[in-house]
């Protein structure tokens, strides 16, 4: 069975059609880069998924359930986490705490009537926090202000951040977008630790070819809203309609 | 535990990095304690209490200090029953982000309650209207909450504005004859527990000029009760997850929490305090009228939250004590000029000072702190200022993510 | 009295009522849908303009307050509504530059609640001050004389001053809207509604286009305070009174659109008017008319939440 699955998912916008027909599947363990010039559909395709918008016509399904009725943070409990193109912390609390609510998001459920019980009387909570931090390196930073972390530390906080749902699927957008080439570096080899360490499966929004072609397994282009070529890295190489769609785009 | 990490439970008194800014809303930072006092729970009640003791007798009986205040004994109690209305409202406001104009609902839903009460059923036993009052409160706000937090933002506040005028002509209009109309009901409470007169003096305290009434005992009980409800409510799950939504709302959903449902429990738990407070109040007026309902009286808790200090849970008692120090002791000096003094106040700690009148208090110490020699500041992760930009949306929070 | 004459009745002071919630409204909703500036000011505007109008209209009696304390007896120009409403409509325009200028230009950037609060705590500061020198007490005024008379429909008791009031409303509602739709500068103004960046990146200076919409929001308010004195009170807190169906109405009708508050302000009007008028059996739903505005916008707002002629937003 396919870890996540999309059945001729449309997206239209007043009278442009973002995503037309666009049918995908991941398995499990992959490691599958999503790409194509700037207004190819990526981001809808993404918003789609989180569920941050709601599609047009078709369906998605994540572990063969449909997922297209359920509200964003039903999603992230079922295994699908994002991370944000844009650092999207919690900028006036501590490193620390923004680990530990993307804790309390994962391990306490969607919801709870706890308002009387001591955080501190979570060690889940904290554990996770931990590690999370941890496997992105800011432990050490857990008390700073998030907002006052480099830009290069509030994007790994924000992987971390997504990382803490302890997810299935990770789907990342841009994540290096901004960054120097030794952060750039250091967050490709996060991303492979991680998934090493957590076995995870992930979908990988990015301009940077190198890393694309570095990393992933699949790569799946769109140009227009359609899908126009799928296949290994050396495949997509040599592919004519993906050198036609980037000639003229502008390319990272 | 890594070692050179100091630990923060030491009493919290060494500022760390960017504890002691103050964002544009003046929420306290990098902490899930209340700022400006340890992070110790029976530390923060046993203050509490020592507060609410002394509060009578500094302000009304000491000599100098209450010479200089002109304040009398009375004036605390109503001071402590809308600070405890504020300091409730706040959890919403400050700690979650969510505006309302519309919470006089609560407080007058509290009060015309423990009123009916009192008029239809003949009950008035105190600490029955007070439980009654926070029962309604909360049933009320779980409504209009309901309604009202489908949108964020601006259109949230208009929305609990609208609601609470609607209710506030409903309580007037057709069911003015049995509200008392424009009059409202005028009630005799009770005694306490039956047997205590509200009004009597307290032994040993009320001679020493600590205590002026039974009245004032019972609502000074009920401050440290609350206070210490919504500091373990800050300290559970719930008080990170409120300022998560307040932070970055849309980056709390896709963590996986029912933001809603959060917002909703936020907007309830301030609803409780608003009528638990606000049966306290008819209490105290042996009265209960419709104008408890006005979006004004909305408007007078958000105004005492701000000028105490958004956020700080004990501001709300500072801007509560200033306001009424305003209207009913300063009215006498200068008349009605005060509502202006108070109007201008406040224009200039929403534009200028939005740590209000806690965060000045903050501010104060931490200069003091400073000039003495700096207590142990712990040492700072190495922040050396990377690029400011890539902030999350200071208004993701209140904005419920919507565009506009 | 026949069930034709009640209808009128009921349609011309439904107007007539309306008329003044769409004079804030408009006002109200091209700040908001423009500048994006929540004005909780509004209402003192509305309170300005019917002082001011008084003023110049007919005269205010000073029996209270600071200016009585001063020695000052009644004080007025006594040159007649029309006059008075050119004035107004001045004043209160050069106001609201000055308020654009001063006052919400600071807080653009600021988080929206700051721009309540700000301006919610004015409010207060211009109805106190308003009470700290002329008193608590209803100005009196009366009708303008060229007005007094009865609406000629047999059966109907309605003052012409009504039909005055929306025939004023629609023309200035009109020559806004024209103004939005038809030249350039409502060119600029709702380009610049949709995108502002793009319009500043086209060379088109927008702060004196968001200058003018806020002036001319804050004059449509201040002569609604003056129209509505013959009918409504005229003291302190009668802006706070009106501010909260005027931002209904703006929500109701979509925030952004001249056409929707017009919509809204009518339906908002009309319901109040048939409330005060209506009876079922002896029981009297006059108490019930205010209650009825909200309940109204209630169920509108569950239905479509942008509002009758508003985007659609996200509620989600």
């Amino acid at each position: 069975m396919s870890l996540l699955e999309t059945e001729g998912l449309v997206k239209r916008f007043g009278g442009v059609t973002a995503t037309d027909h666009v049918d995908v599947s991941i398995e499990p363990d992959e490691r599958v880069s999503l790409i194509g010039p700037n207004g190819a559909g990526k981001s809808t395709f993404i918003n789609l998924v989180t569920r941050r918008l709601d599609p047009t016509e078709g369906d998605i399904r994540f572990k063969g359930e449909s997922i297209v009725q359920k509200e964003p943070h039903e999603v992230v409990q079922a295994g699908v986490s994002k991370s944000f193109q844009q650092a999207s912390i919690f900028p006036d609390l501590s490193v620390l705490d923004n680990a530990r609510i993307a804790a309390l998001g994962a391990d306490h459920g969607a919801f709870g009537f706890n308002f009387l019980k001591r955080l501190d009387s979570y060690p889940e909570i904290d554990r996770i926090a931990r590690t999370t931090l941890q496997d992105v390196g800011l432990w050490g930073q857990r008390d700073t202000t998030a907002s006052d972390l480099p830009y290069g530390d509030k994007r790994r906080l924000e992987i971390g951040i997504a990382l803490a749902a302890e997810p299935d699927l990770l789907l990342m957008d841009e994540p290096t977008a901004g960054m120097s080439p030794e952060e750039t570096k250091a967050t490709v080899d996060l991303i492979e630790e991680v998934k090493q360490e957590r076995s995870l499966t992930y979908l990988l929004v990015e301009h940077d070819m190198e890393i694309v072609f570095d990393i992933s397994d699949r790569i799946i282009v769109l140009n227009r809203g359609s899908v126009i070529a799928e296949g290994t890295p050396e495949e997509i190489r040599e592919d004519e309609d993906v050198q036609d769609a980037y000639l003229g785009g502008v390319e990272a | 535990m890594s070692e050179d990490h100091q630990l923060r439970s030491d009493g919290g008194t060494a500022p760390a990095t960017g504890e002691d800014a103050t964002s544009a809303n003046g929420t306290e930072k990098a902490t899930s304690r209340v700022p400006g006092l340890g992070g110790d729970e029976g530390r923060i009640i046993g203050l509490t209490a020592l507060a609410v003791l002394l509060f009578p007798f500094l302000f009304a009986e000491a000599p100098v200090i209450s010479d200089i205040i002109q304040g009398y004994a009375g004036l605390t109690t109503l001071i402590l029953i809308w600070g405890i209305f504020a300091m409730g409202y706040d959890l919403l406001h400050g700690f979650t982000g969510l505006l309302s104009f519309g919470h006089a609902a609560f407080w007058g839903a509290g009060g015309i309650a423990a009123g009916l009460l009192v008029e239809y059923a003949g009950m008035n036993l105190p600490l029955v209207l007070v439980v009654v009052g926070t029962v309604v409160g909360v049933l009320l706000a779980w409504l209009i909450g309901f309604l009202s937090l489908r949108r964020g933002g601006i259109y949230f506040a208009i929305l609990t504005l609208a609601f609470g005028q609607m209710i506030y002509f409903t309580i007037f209009g057709p069911l003015g004859p049995i509200t008392g109309g424009e009059d409202g009901l005028l009630l005799t409470i009770g005694d306490l527990f039956g047997v205590i007169p509200l009004n009597a003096g307290v032994p040993v305290l009320t001679p020493l000029g600590f205590i002026p009434s039974w009245l004032y005992l019972i609502v000074g009980i009920f401050v440290v009760i609350s206070v210490a409800v919504a500091y373990r409510v800050l300290n559970s799950p719930y008080g990170l997850i409120f300022k998560a939504i307040r932070e970055n709302e849309q980056r709390a959903e896709f963590v996986g929490l029912n933001v809603w449902r959060y917002k909703l429990m936020a907007f309830i738990l301030s609803g409780a305090f608003a009528g638990f407070a606000g049966a306290l109040h008819t209490i105290y007026n042996g009265a209960a009228s419709a104008s408890a309902f006005y979006w004004i009286v909305s408007g007078d808790v958000v105004i005492m939250s701000i000028l105490g200090g958004v956020g700080t849970l004990f501001g709300a008692f500072l801007g509560a004590g200033v306001y009424l120090y305003m209207s009913n002791i300063l009215e006498t000096f200068v008349g009605t000029l005060w509502h202006v003094m108070l109007g201008l106040l406040f224009v200039i700690v929403v534009w200028l000072f939005p740590g209000g009148i806690w965060g000045g208090i903050r501010a104060l110490r931490d200069l003091l702190t400073d000039l003495i020699g700096g207590g142990g500041s712990e040492p700072e992760a190495a922040t050396d200022g990377g690029e400011p930009g890539a902030r999350a949306p200071a208004d993701a929070g209140s904005d419920g993510g919507e565009n506009r | 009295m026949s069930l034709v004459a009640d209808l009128i009745s009921i349609l011309l002071n439904g107007l007539q009522q309306g008329a003044i919630y769409i004079l804030l409204a408009v006002g109200l909703s091209i700040i908001l849908g423009t500048l994006e500036f929540v004005n909780f000011a509004h209402g003192a505007l509305y309170i300005i303009g019917a002082y001011v109008g008084l003023y110049v209209a007919q005269g205010l009696v000073v029996s209270e307050g600071y200016l009585a304390e001063a020695g000052f007896s009644d004080l007025g120009l006594g040159m007649g509504f029309i006059v008075g409403m050119i004035v107004v409509a001045l004043v209160v325009f050069v106001l609201g530059l000055l308020f654009e200028r001063f006052i919400a230009r600071a807080f653009y950037d600021r988080p929206d609640t700051d721009q309540i609060l700000v301006t919610f705590g004015l409010a207060i500061i211009v109805q106190e001050i308003l009470r700290v020198s002329l008193g608590s007490t209803s100005q009196p005024v009366n009708q303008p004389t060229w007005a007094s008379g009865s609406v000629p429909i047999p059966g109907v008791a309605i003052s012409e001053w009504r039909i005055y009031i929306i025939l004023i409303t629609a023309l200035l509602v009109g020559i806004v809207y024209a103004l939005v739709e038809y030249t350039d500068f409502g060119l600029v103004v709702r380009a610049g509604t949709m995108d502002d960046e793009m319009v500043r990146l086209l060379g088109i200076k927008l702060s004196r286009p968001y200058i003018i919409v806020f002036g001319i929001g804050a004059a449509l308010a201040g002569v609604a305070g003056l129209v509505a004195g013959p009918l409504s009170p005229i003291n302190p807190t009668a802006g706070t009174d009106i501010l909260v169906p005027a931002f209904v109405t703006v929500v109701i009708g979509g925030v952004g659109s001249i056409r929707g508050a017009v919509a809204a302000g009518t339906i908002l009007g009309i319901t109040q008017a048939a409330l005060i008028q209506t009876q079922i059996g002896t029981y009297n739903l006059a108490p019930w008319s205010q209650v009825g505005i909200y309940a109204i916008a209630a169920i509108i707002l569950l239905v479509r939440p942008e509002g009758l002629l508003g985007e659609e937003v996200d509620t989600a």
